[in-house]
């Protein structure tokens, strides 16, 4: 499809053809016209362009793993990567470029293989609880311990409720983040007012709080056991990206 | 007597999922649509290859809305679900224990794992959410696996089926079609669940005849649940997988050496001649009514053939006009031209008081 700009550097050539017929056959009436319509065309061409400058992506700053990391750390547990896109557009500065995250774990599984232990922290696979494989779109950092990086059947609740509270201990100091913060707040019970109009974050701590006691001691049992079995079961590449051999015994 | 492998010929049999199961029982009279499922023949393909394609089939947009719509459910450990589910059905807090049976790669074994778990919640233990539970149901004689995506709800000792679907509920009213056909998907999951459990020794019962239907709410993405009976749809189900077993008494009225065949040639393209398929398809009865169009890919051809038939006018004429099969004769019991027989006396009487009505508002 053509752009605008293609469009009018188009206009801008058949222009110039009139403009030079109707100087040679001598239309002085018609030349001046179709030279005001040509600059008009040039004026419209060069705001075209500013346009499309504005358009090109800055860079980020930091490289995406970095970026994943900051956002994991201040979350603390694992996290899908929608929910990284959204803590980090809350929290920091730039963007994480989502379509970079699907092969961000691949490319940090074949780097941790060929060369293991180079980097201070790899980006790495939470682990089901049951056969030790790579959870499906979970994203963990190798420098946690290994039982916060089980995913047992309690695990998913309990990961969304310390999110919530990590972010609600951020989110005074960051007023960006009070959407995300409401997010969390309108399913947990008693952590939002009956209006849901405003989301007081030390409300949705005590909240979160009060439901993570509930099945904290439960879900800590499961990953204990769970991590013990995959220390000593599974490699080192396979603690932290997951086993696919356990699938068939 | 045929077979349905002689039906079908040389090609792969067509597999079904819940929604052809659903539609099946929108028409259970058909029995051309019986044979043509049973024998797993590629009903579009055959359609299109002889003159009459389906002119239907699922949206992209569509697609893509429900599965959006789905993720943001099931986002953050289900996070949305477990909040709906709480305020519809009291499930209460220590209950949001969430197994995903799909991250298991091979079809057979995350079948076993699915019946593994359910089995294990059915015996008392813990247990809540099951997500993407792979469930089996013999149609025609074969296993169909059901690849769901449902999630199975185990609380209180008793299972639900959780169907999310994309269409809107608007000031609590939705479209009827639209619960319906959930609902009769919906039952061809609770009725999966029950056999799989049943399997196991233990009490079918312990599903719910009663369904979560999640969908979003107004022109909003919010959600809302509501719990849907599908008693109704669980008996109509039944009825026509049983019939479905029973498919032997319409194949045996079947001439032995009637097949579907394609017969095509090396790079695919069918070489059979039209003319004999559509022979081959006289030769069992179909039962057509307007609502088939929206159903099943025959539909079009089906159509074609009941041409003048008050069948084809939809089933509340069907019903007024029993007895008078085609339309001219309903014309002319109308006007006068052809006496009743005693069958069709009060048929005829009312397109006799019918035709008045027309000429005297129209003179």
């Amino acid at each position: 499809m053509p752009t605008p700009v293609d469009v009018l550097e188009r206009r801008i050539d058949e222009l110039r053809v009139a403009v030079r017929q109707a100087v040679l056959a001598g239309d002085r009436a018609q030349a001046t016209a179709l030279r005001a319509e040509l600059r008009r065309a040039e004026r419209e061409w060069d705001d075209a362009l500013d346009e499309f400058a504005d358009q090109t992506p800055v860079p980020p700053l930091l490289p995406i793993r970095d970026q994943v990391h900051n956002a994991l750390t201040l979350l603390g547990v694992p996290a899908a990567p929608k929910l990284l896109i959204a803590v980090h557009e809350a929290f920091f500065a730039g963007e994480i470029v989502g379509a970079r995250l699907t092969s961000l774990r691949r490319d940090e599984e074949r780097s941790f293989r060929a060369a293991p232990r180079q980097r201070p922290y790899y980006l790495c696979s939470a682990l089901t609880a049951d056969l030790l494989a790579p959870a499906r779109g979970l994203l963990a950092v190798s420098t946690w311990p290994l039982d916060r990086r089980i995913v047992g059947p309690l695990s998913a609740r309990v990961d969304f409720l310390t999110a919530a509270i990590r972010i609600a201990e951020q989110a005074e100091r960051h007023p960006g983040a009070e959407r995300l913060l409401r997010r969390f707040a309108v399913n947990i019970p008693g952590a939002t007012d009956s209006s849901f109009a405003d989301v007081k974050p030390e409300v949705v701590v005590r909240a979160a709080r009060a439901e993570l006691a509930v099945h904290e001691g439960a879900d800590r049992s499961h990953r204990e056991a769970a991590a013990e079995r995959a220390r000593t079961q599974l490699d080192d590449a396979a603690q932290l990206f997951g086993s696919r051999e356990l699938q068939r015994t | 007597m045929t077979s349905p492998e002689r039906l079908r010929g040389a090609a792969a049999p067509k597999s079904h999922n819940a929604r052809t199961i659903a539609a099946l029982t929108t028409n259970p009279g058909c029995s051309r649509r019986a044979v043509m499922d049973a024998a797993g023949i590629d009903k579009e393909r055959l359609a299109a290859y002889v003159g009459f394609p389906a002119r239907f089939g699922q949206s992209q947009f569509a697609i893509t809305r429900g599965n959006v719509f789905e993720a943001q459910l099931k986002a953050d450990g289900c996070a949305e679900l477990l909040r709906l589910l709480r305020e519809v059905l009291g499930l209460p807090i220590p209950q949001v224990s969430y197994d995903d049976l799909e991250s298991v790669d091979q079809l057979d074994a995350r079948a076993d794992r699915s019946r593994e778990l359910l089995t294990r919640a059915a015996g008392g233990e813990s247990g809540t959410l099951f997500d993407h539970p792979l469930l089996r149901l013999e149609v025609g004689g074969r296993w169909v696996y059901l690849e769901p995506d449902l999630i199975a709800l185990q609380f209180g000792g008793t299972f639900y089926v959780v169907e999310i679907k994309s269409f809107a509920v608007i000031d609590g009213q939705a479209d009827g079609t639209k619960v319906s056909a959930a609902a009769t998907q919906a039952a061809v999951y609770v009725l999966a669940l029950r056999r799989l459990l049943a399997e196991a020794g233990h009490d079918p019962g312990l599903v719910s005849h009663e369904v979560v239907l999640v969908c979003p709410e107004n022109f909003s993405n919010r959600p809302v649940a509501t719990l849907v009976d599908v008693r109704k749809k669980l008996s109509v189900l039944e009825r026509q997988l049983a019939r479905m077993a029973r498919i032997d008494p319409i194949l045996e009225s079947l001439s032995p050496d009637l097949t579907f065949d394609l017969r095509p040639d090396s790079s695919g393209v069918p070489q059979r001649p039209v003319a004999e398929l559509v022979d081959g398809l006289g030769q069992i009865d179909a039962r057509y009514s307007p609502e088939c169009l929206a159903n099943c890919e025959l539909a079009f051809f089906c159509r074609h053939e009941a041409r003048g038939t008050t069948a084809s006018l939809g089933k509340s004429v069907r019903e007024e006009l029993g007895g008078v099969p085609s339309v001219d004769l309903a014309l002319s019991l109308a006007s006068g031209a052809v006496a009743p027989a005693d069958d069709q006396e009060e048929a005829a009487a009312m397109l006799r008081f019918a035709a008045q009505l027309r000429s005297e508002c129209l003179s």
